[in-house]
């Protein structure tokens, strides 16, 4: 756990808002963690925090049990992107990573591996005001990954990609958590998330709402149900019913059924010779889930919104 | 963990070659950041180039013609550069003077009572009254004694210019001085000559070590200076002399200056005048050292002796030459040809400034202090690279000016003053620094106020205006000298080759002289930066970035 | 690219089109047009945050500077004294105009440094449109400032220079605006001022990078007089002098030794007026060449 990012109790005002009220979670390593919230829920200030941009109020942020300013060479512990936007127009993509590989006592040899791995072979050597933003994204996972850290963080990383690299983007988390390292990434679109995270952490007006792993999550939302498919449904139904589950339609030739396992439906209907087409676990959306947990904090969240943009 | 289990798409990187410091780490990325945009390095070599190409044209501008003497056609360029003599310091000098000498073989003294010292001056000075009139030299001039005209007695070397010398005198208007190789002035007695008044001299000689004393009555004598002037031959010239300087008045007007005035004579009438130790039976002889074109007097000199006194009139100066408009030739200082320096001033004040400013811009300040957390180190490390930048660039800059610029001026027919291997680095290598420091000064405003356009006016304001203000005559000389010593532009005095001397009156103020020494002035740069820089590491470190 | 292509054929067309349509239409639209514009300049000036602080330090440092030299000169009766009242107590103008620079720099190279120019040209394609509105902007703004400014300055001068030997008896003139002299170079300052503003606003056009800009029109303003100091040359001085648009402009402050200007005052401001002609046009050109 010493390579994780931990985050304590971080209360921080802007002005007239509260920006983090006592934000607490962790983030382990081998795992994706998915940092989710609405717009201004504090997540871009958190991350903000933890790499001792600005200052908390209260509460500390710890990289690998340190704190981040404390740390020399730091991105050989934590690699991130916050903004992939943040680049010197007239610097070529390879400059940017050189001087980045300066700071940390890395070889310009690593640079154009890096390169090479970020597929910007083509793009090294021309000025950065040029790239179009998923080039900057491509370059900006590059400069997190440089000094190959156990632990990394991107804000809000597939922003304005094409699907394309949106799918690249998530194969590349994947391979991440899987080489070991603690995966941060944030994302105001529970879906980003659905078949990448382990792990999320539920944020909402400044402080966690929900800290859970996504099976976990995905489970309570469903609440056990089980579609059923058949051409029989009134004969289904009434089976079923016989056997203790509660039968509701969901469309033409469809069923819910609570209160009876998958495995058990399907024994029930076959061994009553009623034909079926598909019995499987309903899969609740984690949009459902999410929306589910921060209906009490959406009715905040324009308002909440709003105050920031004027405190920034 | 799954580590190890699955291939690694990101390999790890080598392990670095050499493990520095944290600090010479950020140096290393802030230079790379500096030398991969390609605005901020040809905006160095534009600077560098606009300081040297704006000092040779300002130098080499005016081709000077001067009169090639009866029957030969106008002179110009090199072929007028007046023959300066140099002093024992290697300083350039007036000599010229009325010499009434004898030679002195061994140890001796010479003794004599200056009982009168009046003379003409070129009109102007203030002061009216019947000139002598009529043609000839002395044509339109007026009665009275210049400040700095002297008669006194000497020991000089030979009657070579620029030689050896230690002399006391009575002058127009700063009492007794004992004066010796150009540049010493020791202060006598006080007060003006009179026949009531006169003032006792008295040099002795014992070797190479020479005694100055002065006496109100010719009984009590008071020591005013011991001296030892090296490789002073064993037959030297003692005697009576009497000079007096060009006197100028210099007006200012906006960016430049207008000087009138010309030469003025002075006589001394000497009594008493007693010298021991010479050879027996050998007579005064008189020789009017520096006469002739060229001379900074009217070339009247001569001497009488009638009844026990003898009578001296002289016309010159014995002192070092001080640049500006009152010289008599055109002159010009080695850092004439670094006025260029307000270009590279202002194109590198941008450029620091630009190197913070546009990371606030772009948001990547955030990248810059997650890679460097100590940001008091992204700091320094930015100040370094700004500053060594700037440096080399100015100190190629000012090399090549201060080497092909003064003979540029020279082959125009300007008289480049001499200077001292010390003080030529002292001018190249501080003209570099200031700025290296003005960069790094620019840099921490960039850094405080994080808007460009406010930072490089204001690093510009402070640099230049007072510079300007002083120089334009827009403000009165006390106040613009009150500037040029308070704000960050008193570094300019680093510039300055040639030293103001009190016992010479010139025009010391901008641009060729500075109320404060060269490294009191730059001190005064270096303070503003360092309290500029203070202040950016504290908002840096306060601030949210 | 494109992008920018198209404004400026859309430009063009709308120019063709209004040659057609009839010179009165064309002249209505391009009114209207202009109109927009300008209104849209000085709600954006208005409420960016930092203008009113320029146009204030534009007054403040003006006649602090002023008011200071004034305190500080003095002409003791009897001494030959070749200070000129007026430019002593408008001295101010030296530092002043640096703050009018950073105004008219601002206005323009702020909207490239937050990308907000695109959002201007695309709301008014007419890009010499837009850089006039923004000239018209800044000049009328530092003809306003100027004008407290100046008339500060001549009021603290007023009150504090004839206690120091600067009267009418000693041969210097009145700090009235009914003299003719005085009232040239208060009014002859004000627009320094002005023309200060758009040459700046032309700088930055061309530049769109604040601080090469700021510095081209300091060093513009300042470089000439330091040059002009230290040329050995007698001829150039006078002529650098001529051309420098601060040290030409200023001439336009004399009340007194008339016969010694290097320029004659009407014309030393014509000088500026040229550099922020030149300017604009430069930074118009460059706005309609280059794309946004």
């Amino acid at each position: 756990m010493n390579e994780s990012i931990e985050v304590t109790g971080l209360r921080k005002r802007f002005g007239p808002v509260l920006a983090l009220d006592g934000m607490t979670f962790a983030v382990p390593p081998g795992q994706v963690t998915g940092f989710v919230g609405p717009n201004g829920s504090g997540k871009s200030t958190t991350m903000r925090v933890i790499l001792g941009l600005d200052a908390p109020d209260e509460g500390h942020a710890l990289v690998g049990g340190r704190p981040y300013a404390s740390l020399t060479r730091p991105l050989t512990r934590l690699g991130s992107l916050l903004d992939a936007g943040a680049l010197q127009p007239g610097r070529t993509a390879r400059n940017h990573l050189l001087w980045l590989a300066r700071s940390q006592g890395l070889s310009a040899r690593r640079v154009d591996e890096l390169i090479g791995q970020a597929g910007l072979e083509l793009a090294a050597r021309r000025r950065a005001g040029g790239y179009s933003l998923g080039m900057r994204q491509r370059l900006g996972i590059a400069a997190a990954m440089l000094a190959d850290p156990p632990a990394v963080m991107f804000d809000e990383p597939v922003n304005g990609m094409d699907p394309e690299g949106i799918v690249w983007v998530r194969g590349f988390l994947r391979s991440l958590a899987a080489e070991g390292r603690a995966v941060l990434v944030s994302s105001h679109l529970m879906s980003e998330l659905e078949d990448t995270a382990d792990h999320l952490v539920i944020v909402g007006r400044g402080r966690v709402i929900a800290d859970t792993s996504t099976a976990e999550l995905l489970a309570k939302a469903s609440g056990g149900r089980v579609v059923v498919r058949t051409t029989a449904a009134d004969r289904a139904a009434a089976v079923l019913t016989g056997d203790g589950g509660t039968v509701a339609p969901a469309g033409p030739g469809a069923l819910t059924v609570s209160g009876l396992p998958a495995a058990r439906v399907l024994t029930v209907l076959s061994g009553n010779g009623v034909p079926v087409s598909e019995v499987a676990a309903h899969r609740a959306s984690l949009e459902e889930a999410y929306l589910e947990l921060t209906a009490s904090s959406v009715e905040y969240r324009a308002a909440g919104e709003m105050a920031r943009e004027v405190a920034r | 963990m799954t580590a190890g289990t699955t291939a690694r798409q990101w390999p790890a990187p080598a392990p670095a070659a050499a493990e520095h410091g944290g600090f010479w780490r950020a140096v290393l990325a802030e230079w790379t950041k500096f030398r991969s945009v390609r605005g901020l390095v040809i905006g160095t070599v534009v600077a560098a180039l606009a300081m040297l190409l704006v000092g040779l044209f300002a130098a080499g501008s005016a081709r000077f013609t001067c009169p090639g003497g009866p029957g030969f056609p106008t002179k110009t360029g090199a072929a007028c550069l007046p023959r300066i003599p140099r002093g024992p310091g290697g300083q350039a000098v007036t000599d010229s003077f009325y010499f009434v000498h004898q030679p002195l073989a061994a140890n001796g003294s010479i003794t004599a009572a200056v009982t009168s010292l009046t003379g003409v001056h070129a009109a102007g000075n203030g002061q009216t009254g019947a000139g002598p009139g009529g043609a000839g030299p002395l044509a339109g001039m007026t009665k009275g004694i210049v400040g700095w005209a002297k008669a006194g007695i000497i020991i000089k070397t030979s009657t070579s210019q620029g030689t050896a010398y230690a002399a006391m005198m009575a002058t127009g208007g700063h009492g007794v001085r004992m004066q010796y190789d150009f540049t010493q002035d020791i202060a006598g007695l006080a007060g003006q000559v009179s026949p009531s008044a006169p003032r006792w001299l008295r040099l002795t000689r014992s070797g190479d070590t020479i005694t100055g004393y002065d006496s109100a009555d010719g009984s009590r004598w008071a020591r005013v200076g011991t001296v030892r002037l090296t490789g002073l031959p064993a037959t030297v010239q003692a005697g009576l002399f009497v000079t007096s300087p060009v006197e100028t008045q210099t007006t200012s007007s906006f960016g430049g200056t207008t000087s009138n005035g010309g030469p003025s004579q002075a006589t001394g009438i000497f009594g008493h005048v007693s010298l021991s130790g010479a050879a027996p039976g050998k007579a005064w002889a008189g020789a009017n050292i520096g006469a002739g074109r060229g001379s900074p007097g009217t070339g009247v000199g001569g001497f009488h002796q009638a009844g026990g006194a003898i009578t001296v009139t002289g016309s010159g100066d014995i002192a070092p030459v001080v640049a500006g408009p009152t010289s008599y030739f055109p002159t010009a200082t080695i850092e004439d040809h670094l006025v260029g320096t307000f270009a590279g001033l202002i194109a590198m004040a941008v450029i620091a400034a630009m190197f913070i400013t546009t990371e606030y811009r772009r948001g990547l300040i955030r990248l810059t202090l997650a890679a460097t957390p100590r940001r008091g180190e992204v700091l320094a490390a930015k100040a370094v690279v700004v500053g060594a930048v700037t440096f080399a660039a100015g100190l190629a800059a000012s090399v090549i000016a201060v080497v092909a610029g003064p003979r540029l001026s020279r082959d125009m027919g300007l008289y480049v003053l001499p200077v001292s291997l010390p003080t030529g680095l002292r001018v190249i290598a501080g003209t570099a620094a200031l700025l290296a420091v003005a960069a790094v000064f620019a840099l921490a405003l960039g850094t405080v106020l994080r808007r460009s356009a406010v930072a490089v006016t204001a690093a510009i304001v402070l640099l230049v205006l007072p510079y300007i203000l002083g120089v334009a005559s827009v403000l009165p000389a006390g106040p613009a000298e009150w500037l040029l010593r308070v704000t960050p532009a008193a570094a300019f005095a680093i510039q300055q080759s040639v030293p103001a001397y009190h016992q010479v009156s010139g025009p010391y103020g901008p641009p060729v002289y500075f109320p404060l020494g060269p490294w009191s002035g730059f001190a005064v740069l270096c303070g503003w930066t360092a309290l500029a820089l203070g202040l950016a590491t504290y908002l840096l470190r306060r601030r949210d970035a | 690219m494109s992008q920018a292509t198209g404004l400026m054929q859309a430009d063009a067309s709308s120019q063709r089109h209004a040659r057609r349509a009839g010179s009165r239409a064309a002249l209505r639209a391009e009114a209207s047009a202009m109109r927009d514009a300008l209104a849209a300049e000085w709600v954006k000036l208005r409420t960016l945050p930092g203008s009113p602080w320029l146009l204030l330090a534009v007054v403040v440092t003006t006649v602090a500077v002023s008011a200071a030299a004034s305190a500080a000169t003095r002409c003791p009766a009897g001494v030959p004294c070749t200070a000129d009242p007026a430019r002593v107590c408008l001295s101010g103008i030296y530092l002043g105009q640096a703050v009018v620079a950073i105004l008219g720099v601002l206005i323009v190279s702020g909207e490239y440094s937050t990308g907000m120019i695109s959002v201007t040209l695309a709301a008014l394609p007419r890009r010499t449109t837009v850089l006039t509105a923004k000239a018209v902007i800044v000049t009328g703004l530092t003809l306003a400032a100027g004008t407290v400014a100046v008339g500060g300055s001549l009021l603290a001068g007023a009150m504090i220079l004839p206690g120091h030997g600067f009267t009418s008896a000693g041969g210097f003139p009145d700090l009235s605006l009914a003299g003719g002299t005085v009232l040239r170079a208060a009014a002859g300052s004000v627009l320094y001022l002005g023309l200060i503003g758009l040459l700046a606003v032309g700088a930055a056009a061309a530049f769109r990078e604040a601080a090469a800009a700021i510095g081209t029109v300091l060093g513009l303003l300042y470089l000439f007089p330091v040059i002009a100091a230290l040329a050995a040359s007698r001829i150039w001085q006078r002529h650098l002098q001529q051309v420098g648009p601060m040290t030409a402009g200023l001439e336009i402050q004399a009340t007194r030794n008339l016969h010694s200007l290097v320029i004659s005052p009407w014309a030393g401001l014509g000088v500026l007026a040229a550099w922020a002609a030149g300017a604009l046009i430069a930074g118009g050109l460059l706005l309609r060449l280059r794309d946004a």
